[in-house]
């Protein structure tokens, strides 16, 4: 027989749980409602509109099957952007290569540390259009900077740097690098602060010569950061699209869609060729890919990310 | 005492190494700020007037008449300020609610916000398109805003994490003292989350006013245009008549106040403590 008086507490104590639980429900109602309205249903929509013939400039649209997705498989454009992306994504390790030297200069007492660090994070925040705006002018064929200092000093005729299908590529990605190496070398500066001073010390009482200790040490600490950013900053490359739209003359995707990527071509499947459905199918694809990539990303992981004890 | 030479001369080459990384990283935005005053007789020439001659100041009175440079301004303002009100409203309470309160299927619905974050936004930009047009938003800076104002979904995250790393016991007095649950988030917890909101607010209303892609879908008529709109258009008109220096001014006055923020914010960017939660 349980005692009246604890009864009542537990009641009480019920009542609070629900009265908290209702509120809880009340303030997380925005993201909830966020992933409803912006996610849940789009999504729900792309996977129905990329069985369809959607166009903007049509209102009544048709059930096709699978058409959509066998047609972009025949598409030059589509394996091109596939093609373009993947290779605008090797500019992550190129540039968390050279964050790491950064980072280890960063963590050096030299002067002028912290102005270095603003300076190199710049690029990164300010706006990609005005960026874009300036590098299209640095790279121009005739009158840019570029190609008028190889000009004066080499007396050589740069290309057209952003018409040229070889070239246009390797400028996006310089681009990326030069944009990208002040956060990357942020990350890992916060990665070397946090290896434990005890272990170079324990490292030079064993006689272990400074580049052991980077091999031995640093390296496999920095390996945690590196993966985290390999996962982010690659999806975040997957997605580039204003430099494409930026760079390339009227936003074309350059020519023989040499610069196209992916996010650029559901763009301009939906936007410029009006084509709803057939960009919601490609947009799908893309969607898997991605997602796909970072659980691959996630199994390697285990082989070379140095966990710690 | 020769280590210590050893290390002063690896000092030097570190020194004079960052250096060169700096010039490199700032080359571009100078030239965009000695272009933006010169005559556009003299863009070209090589090797390039640093300083120009004569300093044509003009180029920033003649943007405003010749761009409208001042109603993309106004209208990235409301689009930014809009977002980040309501939208640290929405995004810090919700924040607090994961973080400290109690209720069945926590985890799970936490889990289903998270998706969000994995998501490129490009993959359903067509279908949220196609929304906003059939409820007849489109050239309006609506579609620009409405989504955030149910918040940022990194930034709930790390707020979070934030929260759950600040003592429990204020819960707990909170409630002693008799307040409700909003008043627990209102007057004690955000009070103690100061420096995890200003640095995900200034990284917001960094990519708020940065956002481009948005901007370019949705907004047809001049007057819409953010600031972003504005200088790539001006940029698409003018090349053809190759007036630079203007393009340049526009350019120098659209990222003057994200770059101002940023210096002014900077800690939160170079030092490590903002980086807790992301943290291998």
């Amino acid at each position: 027989m349980v005692p009246k008086r604890e009864e009542l507490t537990l009641k009480k104590r019920h009542s609070l749980d629900r009265k908290e639980a209702l509120w809880a429900y009340i303030f997380i109602s925005p993201p909830i409602l966020q992933f409803l309205i912006f996610f849940a249903v789009p999504l729900g929509f792309a996977v129905y509109a990329s069985f369809t013939d959607w166009n903007i400039l049509n209102p009544t649209q048709h059930f096709i099957g699978l058409d959509n997705f066998k047609e972009m498989f025949t598409q030059e454009k589509f394996w091109k952007s596939f093609a373009n992306t993947g290779m605008l994504v090797f500019a992550v390790p190129i540039y968390m290569f050279i964050s790491v030297l950064v980072a280890l200069g960063y963590n050096r007492k030299i002067p002028l540390n912290n102005a270095f660090r603003v300076i190199y994070y710049l690029p990164f925040v300010s706006s990609l259009v005005a960026l874009t705006v300036m590098w299209r002018w640095l790279f121009n064929s005739q009158f840019g900077i570029v190609n008028n200092f190889l000009r004066a000093v080499f007396n050589i005729e740069g290309p057209d740097w952003l018409l040229d299908p070889k070239w246009i590529k390797p400028v996006i990605m310089l681009m990326i690098i030069w944009k990208m190496i002040g956060v990357s070398s942020i990350y890992y500066l916060a990665a070397l602060q946090n290896i434990p001073k005890t272990y170079y010390e324990a490292a030079v009482i064993d006689g272990a010569s400074g580049v052991k200790q980077f091999r031995y040490i640093t390296l496999p600490m920095l390996t945690p950061i590196s993966f985290y950013q390999l996962v982010v900053f690659s999806i975040g490359t997957l997605q580039t699209l204003i430099e494409v739209y930026m760079l390339t003359e009227g936003g074309l995707g350059g020519r023989n869609y040499s610069a196209g990527t992916v996010a650029f071509y559901i763009f301009d499947s939906g936007f410029r060729n009006y084509r709803m459905g057939y960009a919601c199918g490609v947009s799908l694809v893309f969607l898997i890919l991605v997602m796909a990539i970072t659980l691959i990303q996630f199994k390697l992981s285990d082989k070379w990310v140095f966990e710690g004890n | 005492m020769n280590s210590k030479i050893k290390k002063t001369i690896i000092d030097i080459v570190v020194f004079i190494l960052l250096s060169l990384g700096a010039v490199t990283m700032l080359f571009p935005f100078l030239w965009m700020v000695s272009t933006s005053l010169k005559h556009p007789n003299n863009v070209h020439m090589f090797p390039p007037q640093w300083i120009p001659n004569p300093v044509i100041w003009r180029n920033y009175i003649d943007i405003w008449t010749i761009a409208p440079l001042l109603s993309g301004i106004k209208n990235s303002a409301i689009v930014t300020f809009a977002t980040l009100f309501i939208g640290t409203f929405s995004t810090s309470i919700s924040a607090f609610a994961f973080a400290k309160m109690r209720f069945p299927h926590k985890q799970k619905l936490f889990q289903l916000i998270l998706i969000m974050i994995m998501i490129p936004p490009v993959s359903i930009i067509i279908p949220q398109f196609i929304g906003f047009s059939r409820l007849g938003l489109t050239n309006s800076l609506w579609p620009l805003i409405l989504p955030g104002l149910f918040g940022n979904v990194s930034m709930l995250f790390f707020l979070r994490q934030y929260m759950i790393g600040l003592s429990s016991e204020l819960m707990d007095s909170g409630k002693i003292d008799g307040c409700n649950y909003f008043e627990i988030y209102a007057r004690i917890f955000m009070p103690n989350c100061k420096p995890a909101l200003a640095a995900n607010i200034i990284m917001w209303f960094m990519g708020l006013w940065n956002e481009f892609f948005g901007s370019l879908i949705y907004l047809n008529s001049p007057k819409k245009h953010t600031i972003q709109l504005v200088i790539s258009t001006l940029n698409s008109y003018y090349a053809s008549q190759t007036n630079f220096p203007i393009i340049m001014a526009s350019s120098v006055v659209a990222i003057m106040p994200v770059l101002i923020v940023f210096i002014a914010f900077q800690k939160y960017f170079t030092e490590s403590f903002a980086l807790t939660g992301i943290k291998g």
